[in-house]
């Protein structure tokens, strides 16, 4: 799966390199406008991650531009703007998603796994972790070909985990994902949530995936 | 009071004022000119009758008409010459009438007499109220004359005015639309219309400049909040920390999420203040309490927070939809926030009004402050302070009238639409 980075900031770029190479994406980097529209002319990626700042131009034109070129690339937009203006005429422009800065990696994986499983039209909606089968159409998960009964919150958490898993993820990280960026404040009704989802994976499989990371938040791994 | 009225109101005083001093100057001199005439007359009698008594030694035979009365009286001492103006009784009319009279005395063979001579003035009276009467329906139809044309001429002078100002009430500095001016041939309305266009021009771009700052500073604010934040996350995959150090990165990550969530609530409010949410629609609030009720869920189960919610089936409110969204989330989260264990939450929606209660501890702070930015109440301190500000500023851009009451560890806010 091939990545590219649309952004003028190194120190964030090299952290989102960072993350998804983890993740077995292989990522390349545009710093500028033209460096953009030279790689994205030359090479077919996944998705691009496209900030809409750019030294040497906006990154609604180089939007544009692909459309124009007919190219099937998922587009992403980071943008640090979270002007309604720009993200409707992102959108409309034919971007698949809109993520303002500042952002969790935890939420950019899951965002760009999603672009990517939209986009392959005859590749398979089954993300796999050791027994656990989950359908990202039908939205069911299976352990050992056995249906698990989850609520839509649990599911949406067990897919965010499997997304990023043998990744830290921070609570702000899932409450954000969860339940959307008004929530403030307190954030122990975490814990409860996460108790129930790993009760029921237990009940299935008896291995405990979720581990806990201090009071930080959360890792999904088999180790 | 209009300007048209204003200056009716002194051109009718003034027109007033010079035409009374006229009318009267007029009826003065014309008075003084009558008498002058009758005075004259009544003299040239007295020659005649001086002329016949020195050339006759006998006085003339009284010759009185209705206009002129001759009377001759015997008399011991002699009056002195005099004309004046008196009232005599008429036998014939049987009223008295206003006479110029002269008097003056004569010696007819060594014998006195008074000679009274004494002339109607009821003509010269007469003249003068038809002079009169004429000069007040001139003065009556000059001013309406003036009335009229004033009202005409001063409507068409102000007319570039008048459509210089429709064009200011119409123009919205949100629409994006230059401001067009009608032109005028008039150097004042030219001024006017140069200097509103200057205005206006200056403050369509502070207006673009201040909004493109507020986004430039929330672009400047956040990429270094998100350079931060994916620093940190990276950092806390290396799991080579002890509990102590994890502990502190946990309370960076913490203040630099309340950090971003502080910035967007206040680029939010700024956005709301300079009306960037203007599209509206008939927003479904029954759709949006449903749909943010159901994504809370798992928070009212973790505080075991009881709900209840009485709504009307439908409920439409002309409002802008992403507005309608940030307020009822923010009253559902404040509610859910700041309620204790075991809680209640109530509901109430209908079409005129929207009330939200929930128990919970009382408030350090002094209610009136309760919808300012950053009041907050004490024991929450991690809350940004900013729910309430935002969920009034929502009202004020609606024109909803919105009420915090707390009675009986129930805190109650009201919205009405």
């Amino acid at each position: 799966m091939k990545i590219l980075i649309i952004e003028d900031e190194k120190a964030l770029s090299d952290s989102i390199t960072t993350y998804l190479k983890g993740q077995d994406y292989i990522c390349e980097v545009a710093k500028d406008f033209n460096t953009a529209l030279e790689k994205t002319a030359l090479f077919d990626y996944d998705c691009i991650l496209l900030d809409l700042t750019l030294p040497g131009g906006n990154g609604l034109t180089l939007l544009k531009e692909l459309k124009a070129n007919n190219k099937t690339d998922g587009v992403l937009i980071i943008s640090a703007k979270n002007s309604l203006d720009d993200k409707v005429t992102a959108l409309t422009l034919g971007a698949d998603d809109y993520l303002s800065k500042p952002f969790h990696l935890s939420e950019l994986n899951a965002r760009i796994g999603a672009i990517i499983r939209r986009k392959q039209f005859a590749g398979s909606n089954i993300l796999k972790f050791n027994s656990i089968n989950i359908d990202t159409t039908c939205k069911t998960a299976e352990v050992n070909k056995k249906n698990l009964e989850l609520t839509k919150k649990e599911f949406e958490l067990l897919l965010y985990f499997i997304i990023n898993k043998k990744k830290v993820i921070s609570k702000n990280a899932i409450a954000e994902h969860l339940w959307g960026d008004d929530m403030e404040g307190s954030l122990d009704f975490i814990y409860t949530h996460i108790k129930n989802l790993r009760k029921k994976l237990m009940e299935a499989d008896n291995i405990d995936y979720i581990k806990s990371i201090y009071g930080m938040g959360y890792k999904f791994t088999d180790q | 009071m209009k300007l048209f009225a204003k200056y009716n109101r002194v051109n009718i005083v003034a027109t007033v004022v010079v035409l009374l001093i006229g009318g009267i100057c007029y009826y003065l001199i014309l008075h003084f000119v009558l008498l002058k005439q009758l005075d004259n007359d009544l003299n040239a009698e007295e020659q005649e009758i001086k002329n016949y008594i020195l050339l006759n030694h006998l006085l003339p035979v009284p010759t009185n008409t209705k206009e002129q009365e001759i009377i001759f009286k015997e008399s011991t001492s002699a009056l002195k010459r005099k004309i004046e103006s008196k009232k005599i009784y008429k036998k014939e009319d049987d009223e008295y009438e206003l006479c110029r009279i002269l008097f003056f005395p004569v010696n007819v063979s060594g014998k006195n007499y008074n000679v009274y001579i004494s002339q109607s003035q009821e003509a010269t009276e007469d003249l003068m109220q038809l002079i009169a009467s004429i000069t007040l329906g001139l003065v009556l139809l000059l001013l309406f004359i003036l009335f009229i044309v004033n009202r005409f001429i001063l409507n068409k002078l102000w007319h570039p005015f008048n459509t210089t100002l429709a064009k200011l009430k119409e123009f919205d500095i949100n629409q994006n639309q230059k401001l067009q001016l009608n032109t005028t041939n008039i150097d004042e309305f030219i001024d006017l219309n140069y200097a509103v266009s200057k205005m206006n021009d200056s403050v369509v771009r502070d207006y673009t400049a201040l909004k493109s700052f507020t986004e430039n500073a929330s672009h400047e604010i956040q990429t270094p909040l998100a350079i931060v934040n994916t620093k940190l996350e990276l950092l806390i995959q290396s799991e080579n920390f002890t509990a102590a150090q994890m502990q502190n990165i946990q309370t960076i990550h913490n203040e630099i999420n309340r950090l971003s969530k502080l910035n967007k609530s206040l680029l939010l409010l700024t956005k709301i203040d300079n009306h960037q949410f203007e599209e509206k629609e008939e927003v479904d609030i029954v759709k949006i309490i449903t749909t943010l009720l159901n994504n809370y869920e798992e928070l009212f189960t973790a505080k075991r927070i009881n709900l209840f919610k009485e709504m009307e089936t439908t409920v439409f409110i002309l409002m802008n939809e992403t507005m309608a969204q940030v307020l009822i989330s923010n009253l559902i989260t404040n509610a859910i926030k700041h309620n204790i264990d075991n809680g209640t939450i109530n509901i109430f929606l209908n079409k005129t009004f929207l009330l939200i209660t929930n128990t919970g501890t009382a408030l350090q702070n002094y209610p009136a402050n309760m919808f300012e930015r950053f009041k907050k109440d004490k024991v929450h301190s991690d809350s940004l302070g900013l729910g309430l500000s935002i969920v009034k500023k929502i009202c004020d851009l609606y024109n909803f009238s919105v009420n915090y009451e707390y009675a009986n560890n129930i805190h109650s806010i009201k919205i009405v639409f």
